[in-house]
């Protein structure tokens, strides 16, 4: 929205009123303003939440008081459109530079520094491996990029600029307890910064491909995804360390999860299970236009972990069970995690020659009702004006009375298979997440 | 002495003493006796931050006189999806039409969605002559 009020600003010339709620309204003149936009706009603040309340409770937030300025609310907007501007206000050019980080922090202690680094936010608050230069220098070795070349610049969250060097990551791959074989692979998460934040309880997976997979043993069998296997781990915490100290992701201060979600505690890292993959299953990498021999970093991104809670029954089908169970998913997107096992048994006994036929068969049986789907938020807030504009079909199904059946998964590309397991139980996961652009981790070896 | 010179020569961090007072008392009781080398057993670290640069200051647009007269735009961003928002900016003109019935108020809802731009609105704005504009409600 800072966008949109800046624009009317500065390219019309017209005085804008934005309104937040009050549970980031905070961002909005602080950290927005500082990094993002630079424009000191005149926020409102409206008590949280406002969505779904009914129109007295709405009636008494505006007759109430700004939660910015503390004044009555109509006041505060009238003021907001005719108060004349501050002499920050008007203020126009180049800030000052920022101060520095140092290179080196002032020498100290192990324990001083475990704490400093707390208090600084720069870990997930489990010691971290304190990185010196000698730690760091080795690091380094496991890349042949240079230590100050600049990664990316546009890292912080909405893209705001916090430049950051190759040194910076084999840092923070120290401090997560890497070996310099990981560090491609840290680097090639790091280049995906920002990361997606929300007030929502989103999380992040990492799924790897190709031949790294081997070299520096990451796990996708057995366990996988599980805390049992030192690169899956590591890897997976250095996404936390990098979302937090290069991103400067701050809960509370430039970003408001609500519950946020325990899967960012190792953003679910792993490897998927190629030698496993039934005969005319592509590697998901492949899937997606790279070669066999790339190694290729995917980021998805979603909300919800359904669990098959126990393993495949021979009366009931996979498939029909993940519909069941996928039908509880918004239908934006969907991966499924899947042991071999079950991965087999969909191949060879129930026809599906192809992950692309899996979901083919998911987009059309999948179902749910009209009011369910209108239900979700996030299905609300994305398609439904898109709906109300005209765009099919969520034109049409805005108009279905609730209990009209729809099939929400209108894109088979957009439900995906990731093999992984080590063939103990026929068990798979139903997720909605929804992958990024795959990363080369071969160009930063 | 000054205090942060001498418990930096016991070995205890000043950035430490700043933002950690407990840890400070801790740490004052574990450091070094008097005599004892200081340097020993510190180690240097990488600092793992980075430098966020500040955006560069655009000025706000001048503001009216008056409201007396004018043509407000509410615009409805969408946010949280259909009619999430619309309430709170009908009951704002339903304010302004009791309390300031000069005032003209408009009310639109943003195209695309909430995280898209909708510049043909913006335009439209200041085609029509629109004096300000409230816009939201983020959240």
């Amino acid at each position: 929205m800072s966008h949109e009020s800046g624009e009317i600003e500065q390219k019309y010339g017209i005085p804008t009123v934005s309104l937040a709620g009050s549970n980031v309204v905070s961002f909005g003149i602080g950290p927005n303003l500082t990094y993002n936009t630079g424009m000191p706009l005149r926020y409102v603040g409206v008590p949280f939440p406002f969505s779904g309340q009914p129109r007295s409770v709405l009636r008494s937030y505006i007759e109430g008081k700004d939660t910015v300025s503390g004044k009555p609310m109509m006041a505060a907007i009238v003021d907001g459109l005719t108060k004349p501007l501050t002499a920050e206000e008007r203020m126009s050019g180049n800030p000052p530079e920022s101060t520095p980080e140092p290179r080196l922090l002032p020498p100290d202690t192990e324990d001083h520094l475990q704490l400093l680094f707390k208090e600084r936010c720069w870990t997930d608050y489990n010691p971290v491996i304190i990185p010196t230069e000698e730690r760091v220098a080795a690091m380094l070795k496991g890349t042949g990029h240079k230590p100050d070349e600049i990664v990316k610049s546009a890292a912080g969250t909405f893209g705001t600029r916090r430049p950051f060097t190759v040194e910076k990551v084999a840092t923070i791959a120290v401090m997560a307890g890497a070996k310099p074989a990981y560090l491609p692979v840290i680097l090639a998460l790091a280049n995906e910064v920002p990361y997606q934040d929300s007030t929502t309880s989103i999380a992040e997976m990492v799924v790897v491909n190709g031949p790294i997979r081997k070299e520096i043993d990451m796990n996708s069998g057995l366990g996988a995804l599980g805390p049992n296997n030192d690169a899956n781990s590591v890897i997976g915490r250095s996404m936390t360390l990098i979302h937090k100290i290069i991103q400067g992701y701050d809960e509370g201060v430039t970003g408001f999860a609500s519950l946020s979600n325990p899967l960012r505690y190792d953003n679910l890292c792993f490897a998927e299970n190629e030698e496993a993959l039934p005969e005319g299953w592509q590697p998901f990498h492949v899937q997606m236009g790279h070669k066999p021999t790339d190694s290729v970093l995917t980021i998805f991104t979603g909300w919800n972990f359904i669990n098959s809670t126990g393993w495949v029954e021979q009366h009931y089908a996979p498939q029909n069970l993940m519909r069941d169970y996928m039908s509880s998913l918004s239908g934006m997107g969907a991966t499924l995690l899947m042991d071999p096992s079950v991965a087999e048994l969909l191949n060879n006994v129930q026809g599906f020659t192809t992950k692309e036929k899996l979901a083919e068969w998911l987009s059309q049986n999948v179902e749910k009702i009209a009011q369910s789907y209108w239900g979700n938020a996030i299905v609300s807030s994305m398609l439904g004006p898109l709906g109300e504009q005209g765009l099919e079909p969520y034109a049409s199904w805005k108009k279905l009375p609730g209990d009209a059946v729809i099939k929400p998964f209108t894109n088979p590309k957009g439900i995906h298979a990731v093999v992984v397991g080590g063939k103990t139980a026929s068990v798979w996961f139903a997720t909605d997440f929804m992958p990024g652009r795959g990363v080369s981790i071969d160009a930063w070896r | 002495m000054d205090r942060r010179k001498m418990l930096a020569l016991l070995g205890v961090s000043p950035v430490l003493v700043a933002d950690a007072p407990s840890y400070a008392r801790t740490a004052s009781r574990n450091a070094p006796k008097a005599g004892a080398a200081v340097t020993s057993g510190l180690v240097t670290a990488l600092n793992p931050a980075v430098t966020p640069q500040l955006a560069q200051r655009v000025p706000l647009a001048p503001r009216l006189s008056t409201l007396e007269g004018k043509t407000i735009y509410l615009v409805d961003t969408d946010w949280g999806g259909m009619g999430q928002n619309d309430g709170i900016l009908q009951e704002m003109q339903a304010w302004f039409a009791q309390h300031m019935p000069s005032v003209k108020t408009i009310l639109k809802v943003k195209k695309g969605n909430f995280v898209t731009d909708d510049p043909a609105l913006w335009k439209e704005i200041a085609d029509k002559k629109g004096d300000g504009v409230i816009l939201g409600v983020a959240g």
